[in-house]
């Protein structure tokens, strides 16, 4: 063994010829980015969906009727809007639903309400895939309202000028999208001020049922676990996130619908044709194996179908956002504790027992 | 012009003639998912497969 005195000095004097030690933290150029969804699988898929239009027609059910619970809200606000974005349009589920007549459910049956077009001068759709954007175009509701329907390469970088539109609606879109933070504060850019920002997307509970049972049906006979469906934001990130895009007086709200199928081919088949496969990054290549399929659709049958149901159920839980960007002269949410009456007196109830 | 059916409806299909088998497996697998490992079941995906085999020859 070398005595120690005999090595220091060379590891001393090899410490200071080495002149490239850095002292201080850097950060690496660019704005890194974390990529979770493959943008051009998300395209091609649309793209290859909107291709058969009778299929694709037909499983539009959910997207109709999650653009209808959208276009509800604006029932709320009382004003005209001359300019209206459609961020991430599919098949402009929502204009479609901004020219039925009495979407307010909660007038008298014999009240006749207009539809909502009549607020709306301008609409315009925004869409990554021309084919399913323009699936629609020669259907009747076009003439209703006036549409503009635009392709963009991604979601992510929107090319239009600050404070140019009266309201941005989306539905069902901005859950394939890589940056979420980044996208929210263009659409508080390119708002009007104290003007509201309406979307709906997939949340975290969304097909919890394929998930568990996909999971059990890999590691039953592969040993190990691949993603099959792709993540999705939780519902509790959503007010954040909006607050930090700087948007005021947020809502955000939840509401499950259950759809019930035959079988999970089924499911799977009009997952599909909706164009809303997964599309993760590193998720395996090639088609599912029919070992896997098979024992998924076993393990999915007996962990969820209910006694004397025909098939399965599958959730799809939507969250609903409503942010308004800052204005002058805008509402303003009162402090904490303020309130001088009583929820409880206002609806009635309150009993936490059971009956 | 026939109507084309899709390898997945085959399989559907086939798939749904084989409940009993189908049923077993699940309820092996559902018994115990808290510690599944690899080939927990095999012997009951086995007459699973068997069955589904069978099925998709006859049509």
């Amino acid at each position: 063994m070398l005595p120690l005195r005999a090595i220091r000095p060379t590891i001393l004097r090899h410490c200071l010829t080495t002149s490239s030690i850095r002292t201080y933290a850097a950060q690496t150029p660019g704005n890194p980015m974390l990529e979770i969804f493959d943008r051009r699988t998300k395209h091609l898929q649309k793209d290859r969906a909107a291709h058969n239009v009778e299929e694709s027609r037909k499983v539009d059910y959910l997207k109709d009727e999650v653009a209808m619970r959208l276009c509800e809200r604006l029932l709320d606000i009382k004003r005209t809007f001359p300019n209206v974005l459609d961020l991430g349009a599919n098949s402009c589920n929502i204009a479609r639903a901004l020219t039925q007549p009495n979407i307010d459910y909660t007038t008298p049956d014999d009240t006749q309400t207009p539809p909502l077009a009549e607020r709306i001068s301008k609409l315009t759709c925004v869409e990554t895939s021309r084919a399913l954007l323009h699936r629609d175009e020669d259907l009747p509701f076009n003439k209703e309202i006036d549409i503009t329907r635009e392709v963009t390469p991604d979601l992510e970088t929107l090319s239009y000028e600050p404070n140019s539109f009266d309201a941005v609606l989306s539905s069902l879109s901005i859950h394939w999208v890589n940056d979420l933070p980044a996208l929210l504060a263009q659409v508080n850019t390119i708002l009007k001020p104290d003007a509201p920002f309406i979307a709906a997307m997939f949340g975290g509970d969304t097909l919890f049922e394929l998930r568990g049972s996909m999971q059990l049906a890999d590691m039953e006979r592969r040993g190990g676990v691949s993603p099959h469906v792709s993540p999705l934001a939780d519902v509790r990130d959503v007010g954040s996130l909006l607050t930090r895009a700087g948007f005021k007086m947020q809502t955000v709200d939840v509401e499950d619908i259950v759809v019930e199928f035959p079988d999970t081919f089924a499911l799977m088949q009009d997952l599909q044709a909706m164009g809303e496969s997964n599309a993760i990054m590193h998720r395996e290549a090639g088609p599912l194996s029919r070992d896997v399929l098979l024992a998924n659709d076993a393990i999915y049958h007996a962990l969820h179908r209910e006694e004397g149901a025909q098939g399965i159920p599958a959730t799809f839980r939507l969250i609903y956002m409503i942010g308004w960007k800052e204005g002058k002269d805008q509402a303003q949410p009162l402090q904490r504790g303020s309130g001088d009456v009583n929820l409880k007196d206002l609806l009635g109830g309150g009993q936490f027992e059971k009956p | 012009m026939p109507v084309k059916t899709r390898p997945v409806e085959k399989f559907a299909k086939a798939t749904a003639k084989c409940a009993t088998e189908a049923a077993t497996y699940g309820k092996c697998v559902v018994a115990d998912y808290n510690s599944i490992h690899k080939d927990m079941c095999a012997k009951e995906f086995l007459r699973l497969k068997d069955c589904y085999l069978a099925a998709s020859k006859k049509g």
